[in-house]
């Protein structure tokens, strides 16, 4: 299989190449960081309801919609990207997409490790430790490819996260904050000195070639250029950022695999905000009548989610 | 392997796991029981507009399922009739009730011929009886 070790990349390159790859037609590997920050869409996220656009233009912060699926993401240049794209027919591929994950990620999973990270993989696409998550990852169909994404992180700029994504107001994005804090972590949680890209990429590099045989070092192109080239002015036009996703009734934002953070306005000025843990409701919070606060947790905290189930509770009594 | 798909009698089958339903000229299409539990659990489903061509084994539309996202595939050529707006709103269905309320769209049939390389209800078990058993011993589809 093809390597392509290109160490930092600008923004739009470290989304387009890997599409590049996989329109042309062509397997590979790529491992890469993005030299400024930006935001990614996921192929169906809405961005009228995901984004806060205003922030983003003031910041300079551009935005690129990818062909995979996930969620919105804020990256950055402490994060490292391994990128694999695979000709739909090959034999590596499970009937299974999401099993694949499995075998996809051990590179990255021994890594933290070899850094004494004590990570899991949590189904069907999370790397945690401790329980909290830390490596995102997505996977889709593009062209005659499929490609399997993600990456490492060194440190996480949460504050700007939670500054990008368009919420209901201050008080869900402080809780936002905090959620990200409690549900995810970092290599810079767990080491004094932290790796370079180059010896992040040494471990992930051994590991590939381990889970998936021979890596052969090349350099991008003139037919990769070009066509990331084309493909980049795609993801990033206008036209194909506002195509249409999906939109809830509701504002729910997704911390990790299993866990959301749900907002259901109610009066002028109130809002619920619950945390959702596996399929349970984790933490609830009335913003505006904090008189509420005390019976609705105790007799919503633990209660199983369902779609409806902020628009039944009883804000009135 | 083991698990009990649903193959209803009255449905023909293909390869990419698709249930065409024949009623005159018209064709229901949908995901079946096997082909939606290999997509996993479906949380977005983009559907064609009424009106439009769709061929056979063509990529049209788009499903997203936990973190793929990939394209539907048509097992016959037409010009959607009419597309399942229940299912396009609550994904979900798809999962739950692929035969009733999960279906996807219906086709004006182009090319009736079409139909004729479609699986019967027992040949469709029967290639599903050997995705599983290459899955489980070889850990790859052929």
């Amino acid at each position: 299989m093809e390597l392509y070790n290109l160490g930092g990349v600008s923004w739009w390159e470290s989304q387009a190449l890997y599409h590049a790859l996989a329109y042309l037609g062509r397997e590979g590997l790529i491992l890469c960081y993005p030299t400024t920050p930006y935001v990614c869409l996921g192929l169906h996220d809405d961005l009228e309801q995901e984004i806060e656009q205003e922030y983003c233009r003031m910041r300079g912060i551009p935005l690129m919609r990818r062909e995979t699926g996930g969620g919105v993401v804020y990256l950055d240049s402490y994060q490292v990207f391994f990128q694999l794209v695979l000709h739909k027919d090959n034999p590596l591929l499970p009937l299974r997409r999401d099993r694949f994950y499995r075998r996809f990620l051990q590179p990255a999973l021994r890594l933290y490790r070899h850094f004494g990270v004590p990570a899991e993989l949590k189904a069907p696409a999370d790397i945690v430790a401790d329980g909290r998550k830390c490596s995102g990852n997505a996977s889709g169909d593009i062209g005659e490819c499929v490609a399997y994404v993600g990456n490492i992180l060194i440190d996480f700029d949460f504050r700007t996260m939670s500054r990008v994504l368009r919420v209901p107001g201050t008080a869900f994005r402080q809780r936002l904050q905090i959620a990200m804090r409690e549900h995810m972590t970092v290599l810079a949680d767990w080491l004094d000195d932290l790796p370079g890209y180059s010896e992040l990429t040494a471990v992930l590099i051994e590991e590939f070639s381990g889970e998936f045989g021979e890596l052969s070092p090349r350099l991008p192109d003139t037919e990769l250029l070009e066509r990331a080239s084309r493909i980049g002015a795609r993801l990033a036009s206008s036209d194909w950022l506002s195509l249409p996703g999906r939109r809830l009734p509701y504002r729910r934002v997704k911390i990790a695999e299993g866990i959301y953070l749900m907002e259901r306005r109610f009066g002028r000025e109130g809002h619920l905000l619950a945390v959702v843990r596996e399929g349970r409701i984790a933490d609830l919070e009335v913003i505006g009548r904090s008189e509420l606060n005390k019976g609705l947790r105790k007799a919503y905290i633990g209660c199983e989610w369902r779609e409806d189930l902020l628009a039944e509770i009883p804000v009135n009594i | 392997m083991g698990e009990e798909w649903l193959v209803p009698e009255d449905l023909l089958y293909d390869r990419n796991n698709y249930w065409v339903k024949v009623i005159g000229n018209e064709a229901v299409i949908g995901l079946t029981h096997y082909g939606q539990s290999t997509t996993g659990d479906v949380i977005y489903l983009e559907l064609p507009p009424v009106g439009t061509m769709v061929r056979r084994g063509e990529g049209f539309g788009s499903i997203e399922s936990g973190k793929w996202v990939g394209k539907l595939i048509p097992p016959v050529t037409g010009e959607v009739t009419e597309i399942n707006s229940r299912a396009a709103t609550n994904p979900g269905e798809v999962n739950r009730a692929p035969y009733t309320t999960g279906w996807l769209m219906k086709v004006r049939l182009r090319d009736p011929s079409e139909l004729e390389s479609l699986m019967p209800p027992e040949a469709y078990r029967e290639w599903i009886r050997e995705q599983e058993r290459l899955e489980l011993e070889e850990g790859v589809t052929p």
